[in-house]
């Protein structure tokens, strides 16, 4: 219970430091939308533009908030917390946000692009918000320097979005299962299941890595008693 | 110090950084109800020393041993830029296992001492550097901890509120706890009861040479 409380702090602090930065907030819609409209010509195509622009954002501000907060994570551990307990709040605040994202867009594509099926285009880019969180702690603790992860994040979501799905790399890039969900949407066939498995243990496997490497980076040596007084 | 209780003990610590050495074998001892200043010329290793206490980060030899809770005042602030002094200590009251309500009476009753404007909504970031390290110093004193480590924790303060932050020396002595305070401020180093210099150490006095 005191660790759910301790989550629930850390979930509404990073809700209120994030909604604060109303151009970073604002860059959270534009850099999907803008991604979304400026394929808006190639028909249903530009969905799956759209929710690669939705990796960009999501896991660019999760990043970020694993980023600026360094100091203060060990802190807080310090204090108290556990460096799971950081993340889960993180995530505890970014995955709904990412979800009403994705519902947001999902409206917008459904009037404008018409995918055949919307329910899925939703389940599609919600995965994608979904999985940017633990993609985005992971690469913040792997690479603790804010150019040095840019440039990996943009690397792994850009080669999503420029190699042919079919290609061998796709599959084993994060974002393959969340992408074929959304191209699934668009048709009436394809794949639903195994995409969902995949897109949920690329988020665990991410999780429990960015798990491991917080807790080297923020970990507090916790000291024995003195006994002899 | 016969009779009290130590509540920090160092044994051998040891700590270097590439091929420089920071520290070497380093041992103190402090205990309640003392208050301990820390000093030595800059690179001596004093933050270091103070970092390997809170368990920021691990001593490659020696021991440390502590009698209960730390609290840890760091140099810089560590503060998330964008949240208010109340939301700090309602988070980091959070960590320590006290609500929030409780959380915020303490925190204003130790802001209210070092004269922190308590009706300021301001973010941290628009706050300025003495009233930033009056909120850092806070955070280390909230949860009520045995051992003080504070390093040079006045930085920014006025005159009146650095003459305040060692008249609490005293009520932090008078109160049992072990407090050991980093400063090159050789004028108050008669309101402590041990002065520790740290050495610089040969290999970079080598090293410089």
């Amino acid at each position: 219970m005191r660790s759910l409380r301790r989550i629930v702090i850390m979930g509404e602090m990073h809700g209120r430091d994030l909604t604060k930065r109303h151009a970073a907030f604002a860059l959270l819609i534009a850099l999907p939308l803008s991604f979304y409209l400026a394929s808006a010509g190639t028909g249903t195509k530009s969905i799956v533009a759209g929710g690669v622009g939705m990796a960009f954002a999501v896991s660019g501000a999760t990043l970020f908030s694993v980023l600026s907060s360094g100091e203060v994570d060990q802190r807080l551990v310090l204090a108290g917390y556990r460096p799971h307990e950081l993340l889960f709040g993180r995530l505890l605040f970014l995955a709904p946000m990412g979800i009403a994202i994705g519902g947001a867009f999902t409206a917008l594509m459904t009037v404008v692009s018409h995918p055949a099926r919307p329910a899925l285009t939703f389940v599609g880019l919600s995965a994608v918000a979904l999985l940017s969180i633990p993609f985005g702690l992971a690469v913040g603790a792997a690479v603790p320097r804010e150019l040095e992860g840019t440039l990996v994040l943009i690397g792994v979501v850009g080669l999503q979005l420029a190699i042919e799905p079919t290609s061998p790399v796709a599959h084993v890039l994060p974002f393959y299962g969340p992408r074929t969900l959304i191209a699934s949407s668009l048709g009436a066939g394809g794949p639903i299941l195994w995409p969902m498995v995949l897109t949920s243990a690329y988020g665990i496997a991410l999780f429990v890595l960015a798990r491991l490497l917080v807790g080297r980076r923020v970990g507090v040596e916790r000291h024995s008693r003195v006994t002899d007084r | 110090m016969s009779g009290r209780r130590a509540e920090l003990v160092v044994s051998g610590v040891s700590k270097r950084f590439g091929r420089t050495v920071i520290l070497s074998t380093v041992d103190l001892t402090v205990h309640g109800g003392e208050v301990i200043a820390l000093t030595g010329e800059n690179g001596a290793g004093k933050t270091t020393l103070m970092r390997i206490c809170a368990g920021l980060i691990r001593a490659d030899a020696g021991s440390v041993r502590v009698g209960g809770r730390i609290g840890y005042c760091p140099q810089v602030p560590g503060l998330f830029e964008l949240l208010t002094a109340n939301d700090h200590l309602v988070m980091f009251g959070r960590g320590a296992g006290i609500d929030r309500a409780e959380s915020l009476r303490r925190g204003h009753a130790i802001l209210e001492e070092f004269g922190y404007p308590l009706r300021e909504r301001t973010v941290t970031r628009d706050l300025s550097g003495g009233t930033r390290q009056k909120l850092n110093l806070a955070l280390a004193l909230l949860a009520d901890p045995t051992i003080l480590l504070l390093d040079e924790p006045y930085q920014g303060f006025d005159r009146g509120t650095y003459v305040n932050f060692w008249d609490h020396c005293q009520v932090w002595r008078d109160a049992g706890k072990a407090v050991v305070v980093v400063t090159h401020m050789l004028a108050e180093l008669e309101r402590v009861d041990r002065v520790i210099e740290l050495p610089a150490h040969p290999s970079r006095t080598l090293a410089r040479s």
